[in-house]
């Protein structure tokens, strides 16, 4: 049985799907990772799974299932008591996510005593313990600091102490490191791997950094404009990528186009709300782009949702 | 280096005709920028009955600039990148050091100079949604520099505005919008007109894509490359990610704690970076292909404070290579394989 399986899930704002008909699902102990230029719907997405979504956002799908449970009719209660239990959650930006108000070691207690009911000197023993685990120096003394005394990557330890606090199955990841320093971002992503090892969890890793998602990832899902456009094992998909998206996204990093004076561009940006096309979505921007395109939606068959999909090998 | 030929000399000189050579800088071609050991430092209270503490946000730093090239600075957050980007856009005198600007020094310049040194360099700032004034058209923001800079008149002025709207890739239409109606990538288009309207020599640039998307960030990278071929303008590149850097520098400056560790042209850099700061930074950025990645060089803690910075060298708590001589004494640019390194241990 997978651990978390998504079918057809769609979130609209008015008549704006922001997610429109995606299918997941993860194993046990899997490292998925989910990229997309910004408006593609990866985070909506994942806010949706933690019922995160508020009116006038609406939230469908044929199923959401979490470990066998039906999360799309859970009550809310049921939905608390699960939600920063077994699923838990690692924002961007740790310093507005943390609460300016109290010290970062209190809030890592507030989780383990709404899941665990852990109070007193047991709760504060085991914040020590998980500041230790996320390799915070001198743990018992930072537990008494409120987030701004923390630089941005203790901030997101504590963060991710406070996410794994009361051992998830599945941790998602949204842009865990996009506002910290490469040297910063090389330790908590080899934390957030490490503690993924050892805990066996699921991970998902939201990012616009497609470098990172290769490195890390075991399976890769590229969203468009609120679809998944194609899906497929890390290493595979980016040494060949199908869909034209996926290959334009490649193309565009400098570390493509070695020697080369400029840049293979993809012109054009995300559709929004009022111009989304009739055909593909990826259809105005397209180098491929054939009548049919123009005319019907691609489904997405064997991992990637285009009528012509790329066939070389290598694409540069 | 007489630059009271360059038609920057007054500030009512007639800008450039469109489509003018590179170099139509004339004898001003060549350096654009010299910094020579340029320092500043900031005093921050501590509380009342505290002394004033000195940080050092920028010690030392000291590089050229040359017409039609690149120096991409390099370095995280901390590490005085910014304090010299409002060096070098004369914003804040400078504790120590000179900078000169086509061979002017801007230290000793009086008013008049300082306006027209102003005019020459210009800048393009990360967050294109917080650098336009939400309440000016395009045109208006675009036209305000000449405005007050040059003494076209108003048609003169809309005739260059359109001119150079159409060379960042913006529309005619465009124009009589307001910022919030482009998206992050058209808005950047945006702030780049207007820091290249007065024909600067030399474009400063502070983490320009970094806001941006992969595809955008192609786009506006192709963009800066096509203004500099055009114009032969000079870009101090600040940036943090560095396939990007690779891309577009010319030369590489690498920051640590207000002063640079390492300073070689991009391609030797790249290839052999020697200093164990410069080794880290690129073995901790993320690559796709197998082949381009480095073996890890996990450095451990993070950016010391400059209020109280460590004895030595600034990077050997960090260091993997430290020595007991890193501690005690400060590491100086020295010639090493073709670059300046400032390190012990190479």
């Amino acid at each position: 049985m997978s651990l978390l399986t998504i079918k057809n899930l769609r979130v609209t704002f008015g008549n704006f799907p922001a997610v429109d008909g995606v299918d997941l699902t993860l194993q046990a102990g899997e490292l998925l990772g989910i990229v997309g230029e910004s408006g593609s719907g990866k985070s909506v997405t994942m806010l949706a799974l933690m019922g995160l979504i508020d009116a006038p956002g609406k939230v469908t799908a044929d199923t959401i299932e979490f470990q066998g449970r039906d999360l799309l009719n859970l009550s809310p209660r049921d939905r608390r008591a699960l939600i920063g239990r077994d699923v838990a959650m690692v924002f961007q930006d740790a310093l507005t996510s943390l609460n300016p108000s109290y010290t970062v070691g209190a809030q890592i207690a507030e989780v383990l005593k709404a899941h665990l009911g852990l109070r007193g000197s047991a709760a504060s023993k085991r914040v020590i313990e998980l500041l230790d685990l996320v390799e915070i120096p001198d743990a018992a003394n930072r537990a008494s600091a409120y987030p701004h005394q923390l630089s941005g990557g203790m901030n997101q330890r504590v963060m991710i102490a406070m996410a794994i606090a009361c051992g998830p199955k599945l941790l998602i990841a949204d842009e865990p490191t996009t506002a910290l320093d490469v040297t910063i971002q090389a330790q908590i992503m080899a934390l957030l791997l490490k503690l993924q090892r050892e805990q066996g969890m699921g991970l998902i890793m939201i990012t616009h950094d497609l470098a990172i998602v290769a490195e890390m990832a075991q399976r890769v899902a590229v969203m468009y404009a609120g679809q998944i456009v194609e899906t497929g094992p890390a290493p595979d998909l980016f040494d060949a990528p199908r869909h034209p998206y996926t290959n334009a996204l490649l193309a565009a990093i400098p570390e493509h186009n070695k020697g080369a004076k400029r840049l293979s561009a993809l012109p054009g940006i995300v559709p929004g709300a009022m111009d989304r096309p009739a055909g593909c979505l990826l259809s105005p921007r397209c180098p491929r782009v054939q009548p049919k395109c123009v005319a019907e939606r691609p489904p997405l068959e064997s991992g990637v949702r285009c009528f012509y999909p790329v066939e070389e090998t290598g694409h540069v | 280096m007489s630059r009271d030929v360059s038609p920057h000399a007054s500030p009512a000189a007639p800008l450039p005709p469109e489509g003018a050579s590179p170099a139509w800088g004339g004898p001003a071609l060549g350096l654009l920028l010299e910094a020579t050991d340029l320092a500043r430092h900031y005093s921050v209270s501590r509380g009342l009955f505290q002394p004033k503490a000195t940080v050092k946000a920028l010690n030392g730093v000291s590089f050229t600039l040359s017409t039609k090239k690149t120096l991409a600075v390099v370095g995280e957050s901390g590490c005085g990148k910014s304090t010299l980007a409002r060096q070098l856009t004369l914003i804040e005198p400078p504790t120590r050091g000179s900078l000169k600007i086509r061979g002017t020094d801007a230290a000793t310049a009086d008013k008049a100079t300082l306006k027209t040194l102003r005019r020459d360099v210009q800048m393009v700032f990360q967050n294109p949604f917080a650098s336009l004034n939400p309440r000016k058209t395009v045109a208006t923001t675009l036209a305000e520099p000449l405005l007050i800079n040059t003494a076209l008149s108003a048609a003169e002025r809309q005739e260059r505005v359109e001119a150079l709207a159409t060379k960042v890739g913006l529309r005619p239409e465009h124009l009589r919008r307001y910022p919030h109606m482009f998206s992050g990538g058209q808005r950047q288009r945006i702030a780049i007109a207007r820091a290249m309207i007065l024909n600067p020599g030399i474009v400063v640039a502070d983490e320009p894509v970094s806001a941006l998307d992969v595809s955008i960030q192609a786009q506006i990278l192709n963009l800066f490359m096509d203004l500099q071929d055009e114009f032969g303008t000079g870009y101090v590149f600040i940036s943090h990610n560095l396939s990007v850097v690779e891309h577009v520098a010319d030369e590489v400056m690498v920051m640590y704690l207000g002063a640079a560790v390492e300073i070689g042209e991009t391609t030797r850099l790249f290839a052999s970076p020697l200093h164990p700061y410069t080794r880290a930074l690129m073995s901790a950025t993320p690559a796709l292909r197998k082949a381009d990645r480095r073996e890890r060089i996990v450095i451990h803690g993070e950016l010391p404070s400059p209020l109280n910075p460590p004895s030595g060298c600034a990077f050997h708590k960090r260091c993997p290579l430290a020595m007991p001589r890193c501690a005690e004494e400060v590491p100086l640019l020295r010639d090493v394989d073709s670059r300046r390194v400032a390190c012990h241990a190479v």
